[in-house]
């Protein structure tokens, strides 16, 4: 099987889709002649031409909502931002336009788009580029929010993303775009909405998505696993709105102890409306109370030390699911 | 480029006026499509007044914020007048009640969503802000200032690149010039030379603010100069010449000449909204202003040109009052939404486990 980067397998998932649709283009900033930012849409001007695929200024209103118009009126857009810091610029757009129109106008309209873009922290961005979105995206009814974990996710959650008629927010990582992973030639399609259960385990679930997964999380779990015994199960939540509540409850059932881990704020964090979801349903089945490691109550410091410090460990997980079992 | 404000006249009667022919480049309407327009701009007066009373009498029928339309009827009827259904799109603020209607929807239809009910445009989700009608090209209302600015780029971007030959009018109020939303939206705009009107409604005030406040320039068209669009200021009380100046913006539109930006001068009888006790404006301003009402002027006109009598148009009134009594007595009627319709249109598509 082909081994891709993941900023290839965003960009093969896209081409494919704009070859089967002549109603999906993409827009951004230096989408086009600069061959994007993080050069995921390396390419794609060449291949398609200037109206399909489209550099916008550095307007985010404005090109998001350009996007949403069009989704409007039958298009299907991809809008790329080149943060997903810089959409708090835009926010009346996505949570309004994009979320509530079709609520609005009761059911007249579908817009099917996808906003793509990085997100959360990355290398010394400082704390305006490091912004950390899916908790405010998730909270929003009429959005769909996913975070792929791996090239393979990457391009199966984006062609499905494509062709969905809702407003899909579609969150990558900067630290990510160079993982390499295997990726079939041939087509394939992931459901947004369902969990990957990536190890399956009989002691602790442990769920996670996106950048710490691949940073941290997979590392510990190994750790847990081989040096401590414990048999892990490992969630990608990889939908985080949809969630798949169905997936996560069996296995917080099946386990008993559950550990949320990401790289939010924990105070209204993502993990904690996550939490909030499977808390109650499986009170009754807990050994222990359900734990969330999430990043430091700070903005994101620009020092690379003081940045690092702030993040889950593999040190801190391997210790507090230790705690779990009361070691 | 000429600021037109309204001027002082005193009319002899209810339906006519002493006025000055501005509308001589305006298009040859039929007559009966001059009778049409003044009819809808009637029609539109008589809903905005029923709504008031609606919403100020005891047992308020109507919640939250309503934004009404009189005064300004000359141009969403100038508008609708030129608009090609099977093409053209529409979007709106949130003062959007007279547009629905001129673009064809029923008054029941835009009653009941008042009312909240089952049977209102948007089944009670949406609420005077946000009336939509998209199988007429309404996309709708939009309840935060200049939200719908970019939005109008897009639709006007996918006219363009399926090639449809349509033109979407995008309104606004003269406070969403302020928006960074409108600064944005025209600019990219004019780089994608997309089929787009923008026309903004200059009622003189945004919310509580002249636009001497709130705009450095009060003459409001030249924000189009920095984006290199065709602007022009009008007499945005008189039907004629607004389908006169949106017919060539239109047409440029199509011909692919890129959008223009249009600001249509008139002046709102009512308050912003309903709590609003007008504090920011004499009783002989609006007094004055009254006397260059676009029906009035309108009315006037078509007596002149001996389209209608004095007789007919009162005749025309009093058939639209009684419609208006109809579609009230009706959307009053209509059921309220089942309970279990607020979990419905939010998404498009079904996932699995979504509650």
């Amino acid at each position: 099987m082909p081994v891709i980067e993941f900023r290839e397998a965003l960009r093969t998932a896209m081409i494919e889709e704009m070859e089967r649709d002549d109603r999906v283009f993409l827009i951004g900033e230096e989408v086009a002649q600069y061959d994007g930012a993080y050069k995921v849409s390396r390419g794609m001007l060449q291949k398609f031409g200037p109206q399909r695929v489209v550099d916008a200024p550095i307007s985010e209103t404005a090109f998001a909502g350009l996007g949403i118009g069009a989704a409007t009126c039958g298009l299907r857009p991809i809008v790329e931002f080149m943060s997903w810091s810089f959409t708090l610029v835009c926010l009346d757009q996505l949570m309004n336009n994009a979320a509530n129109i079709r609520y609005m106008s009761g059911g007249q309209i579908k817009i099917p788009i996808v906003f793509r873009g990085v997100n959360g922290i990355a290398h010394q961005l400082g704390a305006t580029h490091s912004h950390r979105v899916q908790a405010m995206y998730s909270r929003v009814p009429g959005l769909v929010v996913v975070a792929p974990s791996s090239p393979y996710e990457a391009k199966g959650l984006l062609k499905s993303a494509i062709r969905c008629d809702d407003p899909v927010i579609f969150l990558e990582s900067e630290k990510i775009l160079a993982d390499k992973g295997e990726v079939p030639d041939e087509e394939y399609l992931l459901p947004l909405g369902v969990a990957n259960v990536e190890r399956t385990g009989s002691d602790v679930t442990i769920l996670s998505y996106g950048r710490p997964l691949t940073r941290v999380v997979r590392q510990a779990s190994e750790v847990l696993v081989n040096d401590h015994g414990i048999d892990v199960e490992l969630i990608d939540i990889r939908s985080l709105r949809p969630l798949d509540l169905a997936t996560i409850l069996a296995s917080v059932r099946k386990t008993h102890r559950c550990v949320i881990i990401d790289e939010d704020w924990g105070y209204c964090g993502m993990g904690a409306g996550i939490l909030h979801q499977i808390h109650k349903p499986t009170f009754d089945d807990l050994d222990a109370p359900i734990e969330y490691i999430h990043c430091d109550d700070i903005p994101v410091p620009f020092s690379h030390d003081l940045e690092l410090a702030m993040l889950p460990s593999l040190d801190g997980i391997v210790t507090t699911v230790n705690e779990m079992f009361g070691r | 480029m000429a600021v037109v404000n309204p001027v002082e006249r005193r009319p002899p009667s209810k339906w006519s006026a002493q006025v000055t022919s501005q509308a001589a480049s305006a298009p040859a309407f039929e007559p009966q499509r001059q009778i049409d327009m003044l009819r809808v701009m009637l029609l539109i007066r008589r809903f905005e007044e029923r709504t008031f009373q609606e919403y100020t009498k005891p047992g308020q029928k109507i919640g939250g914020f309503c934004h009404l339309y009189s005064g300004q009827e000359a141009i969403a009827v100038g508008a609708a007048a030129i608009f090609q259904k099977s093409r053209d799109k529409l979007i709106n603020g949130y003062r959007c009640h007279g547009h629905s209607l001129a673009l064809g929807m029923p008054p029941r239809t835009a009653m009941a969503e008042l009312f909240g009910k089952a049977t209102g445009c948007s089944h009670g989700k949406g609420g005077s802000m946000h009336l939509f009608d998209v199988k007429d090209g309404n996309y709708g209302g939009h309840g935060i200032v200049g939200a719908q600015i970019p939005l109008a780029v897009g639709m006007a971007f996918a006219q363009k690149y399926q090639k449809t030959g349509g033109v979407t009018f995008c309104f606004m109020g003269d406070g969403a010039v302020n928006q960074g939303s409108f600064a944005e939206a025209l600019n990219l705009a004019s780089l994608q030379k997309v089929p787009a009107v923008f026309i903004v409604e200059n009622n003189g005030v945004a919310m509580g603010t002249q636009v001497e406040r709130h705009s450095a320039d009060p003459e409001l068209a030249k924000r189009a100069c920095g984006f290199v669009m065709p602007h022009r200021a009008i007499d945005g009380n008189d039907v004629e010449v607004v389908i006169a100046e949106l017919s060539r913006a239109a047409d440029r539109a199509r011909a692919g000449d890129g959008p223009s930006f249009i600001v249509c001068n008139t002046f709102r009888f009512r308050g912003h909204s309903m709590s609003d006790a007008m504090k920011y404006r004499t009783k002989e301003q609006v007094e004055r202003a009254k006397l260059h009402d676009p029906i009035t002027i309108y009315s006037a006109r078509l007596i002149d040109r001996g389209v209608m009598t004095a007789e007919q148009i009162e005749a025309m009134n009093q058939e639209i009052h009684d419609q208006i009594d109809q579609a009230t007595a009706q959307a009053d009627a209509d059921p309220h939404p089942d309970l279990n319709d607020r979990f419905t249109d939010i998404y498009s598509e079904t996932y699995p486990y979504f509650p």
